[in-house]
């Protein structure tokens, strides 16, 4: 059984004057112990999903799913009291802005030790437990890599660099040991070297410990190289999604070719001082969405049956969804 | 830290060093002759009028004068009074304190009352409940100071008759001037029935707080509910809620101090507004404090006691200004710590 199972997930925002389907019947499932990558450009809705399954909500947001459901529990028709429990002790999440998704009116520390969840604290009198949330909360900084606890914890969050703000997020979700992480962009702006060191965590973890991971990201060649799945994202839908080996063999999605392709490094034979391979245009606002398939005005492929949104078709575990895709030819 | 509190000391002096130079050059633009604004004594014939200028010095340089003042201020000499001839520091030091228990019983209300309400409303953002407390607040935040005090005098003390009419205590109690506040005056003294005086002290202490207090609450409610609303929309109270916290939880470690950390700066506004309140709804309670006595120096063009007022009032408002952002610094962990201090 999956340990995260989403199907048509369907996020509606209304703005006051108009209501905007930011994301239209979106499936991704995590598995245990595996990494399933989630991709695409900015603006494309992956920080959403993040946002919906966590929980925290706006008011003015309409989260409607066929599925929803974590271990087979379904997560929208619970109460707000177990979802908090299914947050508090197995799902971290790392958010994208981590400076910002800190407080910044209290210690680094202190919210560290108030990720911690009772259960992990050892001892029954007080300084027993204020010790030994000490000793969790250092080892847990040591292990996402900052050597320097004694500084750090004592911050407050302007006080620090976004690197390590990064790092103290990615703590925050590790700390409770959780049986997956959701990591939107952890890696977001880190120089080469730290981002290894981070990767090469969350894939150790993945392994010795099987967390499930969902990783967020627009890094393909960060992804391509841990994940096991991936699932692609083009504004709100997903437009293919299955195991990352097949897809970088045989993309079925215009998208998805068009994306592996404009990653130089995906393309071995490209003579020098060629054209990167891109798709016209830019991804469409929110406010602005085509009907029918999204990618529909920028897709080479595209023809009249495009207006209307296509259903989602499998080959074995490869789903993708798109009315003339690759492997059939041009009619 | 040091260096915050030199910063903030040498602030407060340079403005109190502006107030008194504006209050000196009140001596020259008041109407009437310098020597008489200054000291407050009319010079009754020529000999006096000589020895008062050369007493303070009206013949010198204007730097000297200017030295000569501040160091006559300082020692306490501070003029007499036009009218009465008492001299005024001590008429300042009977009114003053009238005007800060008054003003300090309003800041309680506000406090207490604003800040539960505000946080209600802002968690319950678009609610019923939001939108009658907020609509109230605005109502009464749009009623005019004076008229309230009026429609409760004559509500409370003329048709009811529950609460007394004016005055801070009735006169059968003779209560004798140590400190100035009333209620640390009564239990100070003795030969006295002191839970008499107290309660007749506290009902007539009750309507002009309010109607001072009401007009600061209304506005102190919408400032908090909007500091909450602010905060709740901020990503780290995402992140808390994704951490699994309770609701709870979540407001008392992360959004009560958020939201009130930028209330403290707009509290010290709040507290000006009050005091100049205050000061509209002592004449209209007869309340001994600082406003009604001002407004009589205006009616009987009290020159140097205007003068006076005008740095009492000021000093007062500037010190309670800097030593709230002073706070506001201090407790404030995301404010640089060398950032250059402003009001």
């Amino acid at each position: 059984m999956p340990l995260l199972d989403i199907k048509n997930l369907t996020l509606e925002i209304d703005t006051g004057t108009q209501v905007i389907k930011a994301l239209d019947k979106i499936n991704l499932t995590v598995n245990s112990g595996e990494i399933r990558a989630l991709v695409g450009e900015s603006g494309s809705g992956k920080s959403l999903i993040v946002q919906a399954i966590s929980g925290a909500t706006p008011p003015n947001w309409t989260i409607t799913a066929d599925r929803m459901s974590w271990n087979g529990n379904n997560l929208l028709s619970m109460s707000e009291q177990q979802r908090r429990q299914i947050l508090r002790k197995d799902i971290g999440v790392v958010f994208q802005h981590a400076i910002a998704s800190l407080d910044p009116s209290v210690t680094l520390g202190e919210q560290l030790e108030e990720s911690l969840p009772e259960q992990l604290i050892e001892g029954s009198w007080f300084w027993q437990r204020a010790q030994s949330r000490r000793k969790e909360v250092i080892r847990t900084v040591h292990k996402v890599g900052i050597k320097d606890h004694e500084q750090y914890l004592q911050a407050y969050p302007h006080q620090i660099p976004t690197d390590i703000g990064q790092k103290l997020m990615l703590a925050m979700a590790l700390i409770s040991q959780p049986k997956m992480l959701i990591a939107d962009d952890p890696t977001r702006g880190m120089e080469t070297t730290t981002k290894v060191q981070v990767l090469k965590l969350l894939s150790r973890l993945n392994q010795t410990r099987s967390l499930g991971i969902l990783f967020v990201s627009h890094d393909l060649l960060a992804i391509a190289s841990m994940s096991h799945s991936m699932t692609v994202l083009y504004c709100g839908q997903t437009v293919e999604s299955g195991k990352m080996k097949q897809i970088r063999k045989r993309p079925l999605h215009p998208y998805t070719k068009a994306l592996l392709d404009s990653a130089p490094s995906f393309s071995k034979d490209l003579p020098p001082k060629s054209l990167l391979p891109t798709l016209p245009g830019t991804i469409p606002t929110l406010q602005h969405l085509p009907i029918g398939c999204r990618l529909g005005p920028r897709c080479p492929r595209a023809q009249r049956a495009c207006v209307n949104v296509p259903s989602v078709r499998k080959i074995h575990d490869h789903a993708y969804s798109c009315h003339f895709p690759l492997h059939r030819e041009k009619v | 830290m040091t260096r915050i509190l030199f910063r903030y000391f040498v602030l407060f002096t340079l403005t109190l060093l502006a107030l008194c130079a504006l209050s000196f050059s009140l001596i020259y633009l008041f109407p009437a002759e310098p020597v008489t604004t200054l000291t407050g004594i009319t010079p009754q014939n020529l000999i006096q009028h000589e020895a008062l200028i050369n007493q303070y010095h009206l013949n010198s340089n204007i730097l000297v004068q200017f030295g000569d003042y501040l160091s006559e201020l300082f020692a306490g000499n501070w003029g007499v009074s036009l009218i009465s001839g008492q001299p005024l520091s001590k008429e300042i030091m009977l009114a003053l304190p009238a005007t800060i228990e008054l003003s300090a019983c309003a800041m309680f209300i506000v406090v207490v009352i604003g800040i539960p309400l505000g946080c209600y409303s802002g968690l319950r953002a678009y609610s019923n409940a939001d939108f009658t407390i907020n609509s109230i607040s605005v109502t009464l935040y749009s009623v005019p100071v004076f008229w309230l005090a009026v429609i409760f005098i004559l509500t409370f003390s003329l048709q009811f008759g529950w609460l007394p009419l004016s005055g801070r205590v009735n006169l059968l109690f003779d209560i004798p001037h140590q400190t100035g506040f009333l209620f640390i005056d009564i239990l100070l003294a003795d030969n006295l029935d002191k839970s008499a005086a107290l309660s007749d002290a506290f009902l007539h202490l009750i309507l002009p707080t309010l109607s001072i207090a009401l007009m600061s609450t209304a506005s102190m409610i919408r400032i908090t509910r909007r500091s909450i609303i602010d905060v709740l929309n901020k990503p780290f109270i995402i992140a808390a809620k994704s951490k699994g916290l309770s609701s709870r939880q979540i407001f008392v470690r992360h959004v009560l101090r958020n939201a009130l950390l930028p209330i403290l700066p707009l509290m010290a506004m709040q507290i000006t507004t009050l005091i100049t309140n205050a000061m509209i709804v002592e004449t209209l309670f007869s309340w001994p404090g600082i406003g009604n006595w001002l407004i009589q120096a205006i009616y009987q063009r009290d020159y140097s006691a205007l003068r006076m007022g005008m740095l009492a009032v000021s000093t007062l408002v500037v010190m309670i200004t800097i030593a709230i952002d002073l706070f506001n610094r201090l407790i404030d962990p995301s404010r640089e710590k060398f950032e250059s201090v402003t009001i």
